[in-house]
């Protein structure tokens, strides 16, 4: 029990004066909320598209106009097809919107009339805005125009009410989703570094050869960095909920403690990898790739599991990330659901011992890697 | 009684035989030498003899324990001080102390160990602010605590000044108690020869075991001895200088001064790391800069390259300014750094391919002179070998290959035979003074006295100044002294005095 001690006072001092750890721990969950916070942004934004009016009746005029003052587009009518093509080009434009010359005339008829929209495949998620604006406008438009009569009324209306995110914001998932990349990144940044320092100074040379038993090791480098990563889990959700104002609808004890369950998968993953290489640079450089960029990608947080291809569905099972930004959304926005803590802190339990059983078994006593 | 006995160890690294069928006692109470060249396998029997290497033949028994099954015991009973010595470099002074006293499980109790290693007054200090001798000091505080029955030494005075080795190998005897056993590598013989047993390794093999006074009588003759048992040197001429061309364009007359160094200061604050240093040094000269860690050699001889700027004065390298025209005075140097500096992830042969490059040997010329100094300097067999795994001994060799690669008319030498066995040491010099004979200007610094004899001049520095410079036999005769190890600690405790 003393030497455990003792080695968590040594590594709580190393951690105190290098103060990489300190700015891993508290500037980079900073950066990266505000990142998130402000630089990305998937909800709708205000697109610039064209109109083109073919068709000189006074009411399209008005149909025109109806789009000028869309609070979700800027328009710019064009004459020709030309101009729009060049604008697209140079990206002036997303989209456009082309009314044909006998527009008004079919409308008038009570007849089916067309409305060409363009939009620019090279980024669809835009295209998508582009025409679902398009199609919105045209449509609040023609129901207070006078063809107004000339509809038939649809059967069935949909009145949709968005749960949990009434305003759709994405902030509200992303930031929270957030924490879980920078739990990632500093349960395994830090700790991956560690083990092999110790490697690398000839610190655990001399260390072997005391009274110094494996599980010390194992454990002399979790609790600090526990403790550690804890600390700044607090600071993540006092940024988020404190400074940002991200509604919180769940309890704050079981996100703690599901979040100390991620936070010990992480620090598996970062301690197996340190303990493996024995070397600074290349556990770092590993320990990135296998813990971090499957968090940012395969963890849910911003593409579907659901629209993965089957195998990389399956393979998302053995990301910690997965059940933790599972958790955390629905901790933040729906509040406690029974279910879904269970689950996921169940998962969470599981790969967080296998990762230690892993750190356990590659801390080696002799130098060549046996025990 | 024995400490250890060894019946027919075997360890293997792949196929590389470190330890080969040894067999080998070591009597408790005893301090045994071990001896050998670079990769003779020393570090690798120590970390076998505690278990920290597991061997793949034959059987170890260490004060009863088997380190195989029973290292948690034994571990108990000894003090081991690696190469490295093991420092956490981010911790102080005591929190080191604190640390392996908490590991070894015995109790706080530094009072007379800080104030027998002088380290008292820097108890605060981080270890890594440490200058190496400190550091030393430091470890070997660490490893001695709890009094262990057997202290394993891994070259604990690789790089030290002889103020500090002396203090080192009187800090060890009188820590110790009677029983206590000690092993101790090294690769200087006269620390060897002051031992109760020596045991000279080779190969992986025992090729000498007994009393130092039996072998020779007194630690030069010891030293001789030794090198006849590894083999013998002989010297013959050196094929780096015959194949060395002095460039005659450099300059003409023979009494010019190829390095000079004009006052040159280095102030941090209000502390002077070097001051006042002037000498000049004349073509064809070893001129060596001897003095205790932390005096401000190194230092001097960065600013002497141009890789740190004197607050003050200036250096010219064939008459060429440092600091005005700082490319074309390094481009008449060759440096070799204290520290290992080449590329460890590359072959030896890729290195020099590297440093050919830089230097500016052409394409068509550079297969032919690294083919040349591979062999000159019998890298041969090594030549595959990434530079990391080489021994410290063929690392050093590498080092200076590299520096040599372009024919510079000077060369800088920061510690080039620290850590490194007597036979690479006594070829090397071979090397350096053949080179000055060809008209090499040669700057050495170094912790060797003996090697202090093969300079021409000599200039002992001390807290950034220079207290004397001479010629070995003069120096010798102010500090009224037979050897060079005495004039160095007479001289460095007059300054002392005077200041």
């Amino acid at each position: 029990m003393k030497i455990l001690l003792a080695l968590i006072k040594k590594e709580i001092k190393q951690i105190l004066r290098d103060p990489s750890s300190i700015i891993i721990a508290f500037v980079l969950p900073f950066i990266s909320i505000m990142i998130y916070m402000y630089g990305i942004n998937l909800d709708s934004v205000k697109i610039t598209m064209g109109v083109k009016n073919d068709d000189n009746s006074p009411e399209v005029a008005t149909l025109v106009k109806s789009f000028g003052h869309s609070k979700y587009i800027n328009s710019i009518n064009f004459d020709n097809m030309e101009d729009i093509k060049t604008a697209v080009l140079r990206s002036k434009i997303k989209g456009a919107v082309v009314i044909p010359n006998d527009f008004s005339t079919k409308l008038s008829r009570g007849e089916k009339s067309d409305l060409l929209v363009i939009t620019d495949g090279s980024e669809t998620n835009t295209a998508n805005y582009v025409q679902s604006y398009a199609i919105t406008i045209a449509n609040q438009w023609l129901a207070t125009s006078k063809y107004a009569g000339k509809i038939k009324r649809p059967l069935i209306t949909a009145e949709s009410r968005t749960w949990y995110n009434p305003d759709l914001n994405s902030h509200y998932f992303i930031v929270p989703g957030s924490i879980a990349i920078t739990m990632t990144l500093i349960g395994i940044l830090l700790t991956s570094l560690v083990v092999a320092r110790e490697w690398e100074r000839g610190t655990m040379e001399a260390i072997l050869s005391t009274s110094v038993k494996p599980m010390h090791i194992v454990l002399g480098k979790y609790i600090p960095y526990f403790v550690l990563g804890m600390m700044s889990m607090a600071f993540n959700v006092f940024l988020c909920v404190g400074v940002f104002k991200i509604p919180f609808r769940g309890n704050y004890f079981l996100l703690f403690f599901v979040s100390g369950l991620f936070l010990f998968t992480s620090l598996g993953i970062g301690l197996t990898v340190s303990s493996k290489l024995k070397n600074q640079f290349l556990s770092s450089m590993v320990a990135m790739s296998l813990g971090f960029m499957p968090a940012l990608m395969l963890s849910g947080l911003m593409y579907p599991i659901n629209s993965m291809p089957e195998f990389f569905q399956h393979l998302t099972r053995i990301i910690p990330p997965r059940y933790y930004v599972s958790f955390i959304e629905s901790e933040f926005m729906a509040g406690t659901i029974p279910e879904i803590v269970f689950a996921n802190a169940i998962f969470l339990t599981i790969l967080g011992c296998l990762l230690f059983i892993a750190v356990y078994m590659n801390t080696s006593t002799r130098l060549d890697g046996k025990r | 009684m024995q400490t250890v006995t060894i019946k027919n160890l075997t360890k293997k690294f792949g196929s590389a035989v470190a330890i080969d069928n040894l067999s080998l006692n070591i009597e408790k109470g005893k301090i045994t030498g071990l001896i050998g060249a670079d990769g003779a396998g020393k570090t690798t029997l120590l970390r076998t003899i505690i278990g920290l290497l597991l061997p793949n033949e034959g059987e170890i028994s260490v004060l009863g324990f088997n380190p195989e099954t029973q290292k948690d015991e034994l571990n108990l009973h000894i003090g081991y001080m690696p190469q490295k010595f093991g420092l956490y470099e981010d911790l102080t002074v005591i929190e080191n102390l604190d640390l392996y006293a908490d590991l070894k499980q015995v109790p706080h109790d530094f009072e007379k160990m800080l104030e027998f290693t002088t380290l008292s007054p820097f108890k605060d200090r981080l270890a890594g602010a440490l200058s190496g001798g400190m550091k030393q000091k430091l470890g070997l505080a660490c490893t001695l605590l709890g009094n262990p029955e057997f202290l394993l030494l891994d070259e604990p005075s690789v790089g030290v000044d002889p103020i500090s080795r002396r203090d080192l190998m009187k800090m060890v005897r009188e820590m110790i108690n009677p029983d206590t056993t000690v092993l101790w590598s090294t690769a200087y013989l006269d620390e060897a020869h002051s031992f109760d047993t020596a045991v000279v390794i080779d190969k992986g093999k025992v090729i000498y075991e007994g009393k130092p006074h039996d072998l020779a009588p007194t630690p030069q003759e010891f030293e001789n001895k030794v090198i006849d048992l590894m083999g013998g040197y002989k010297k013959e001429e050196s094929l780096i200088a015959k194949n060395y061309e002095y460039n005659h364009s450099y300059c003409g007359e023979n009494d010019y001064y190829t390095v000079e160094a004009d006052n040159l200061e280095k102030r941090y604050g209000n502390f002077y790391a070097v001051k006042n240093n002037t000498f000049k040094i004349k073509k064809g000269e070893i001129f060596g800069l001897l003095g205790p860690n932390g005096a401000g050699k190194s230092t001097s001889f960065k600013m002497m390259c141009g890789l740190a700027k004197p607050t003050s004065g200036t250096a010219r390298i064939m008459g060429t300014d440092i600091i005005k025209h700082p490319a074309k005075a390094r481009s008449h140097l060759g440096y070799m750094a204290q520290k290992f500096s080449l590329y460890g992830s590359l072959t030896v042969r890729q290195n020099l391919n590297f440093f050919a490059l830089v230097y500016g040997i052409s394409l068509l010329k550079r297969k032919k002179k690294v083919d040349e100094i591979i062999e000159v300097f019998g890298l041969k067999e090594y030549e595959k070998i990434p530079a990391e795994e080489l021994p410290l001994g063929l690392k050093q060799r590498l080092s200076m290959a590299a520096a040599l690669i372009h024919n510079p008319p000077v060369l800088f030498l920061d510690e080039p035979t620290s850590g490194v066995d007597i036979l690479t040491r006594r070829d090397f010099w071979n090397h350096i003074t053949s080179l000055a004979q060809k008209g090499v200007t040669i700057l050495v610094t170094t912790h060797f006295m003996d090697e202090a004899e093969f300079c021409d001049r000599i200039s002992l520095f001390y807290k950034g100044q220079t207290v004397a410079i001479g010629t070995p036999q003069e120096l010798k005769q102010k500090a009224n002294a037979n050897d060079m190890e005495t004039t160095f600690i007479n001289l460095i405790k007059e300054s002392e005095v005077n200041q």
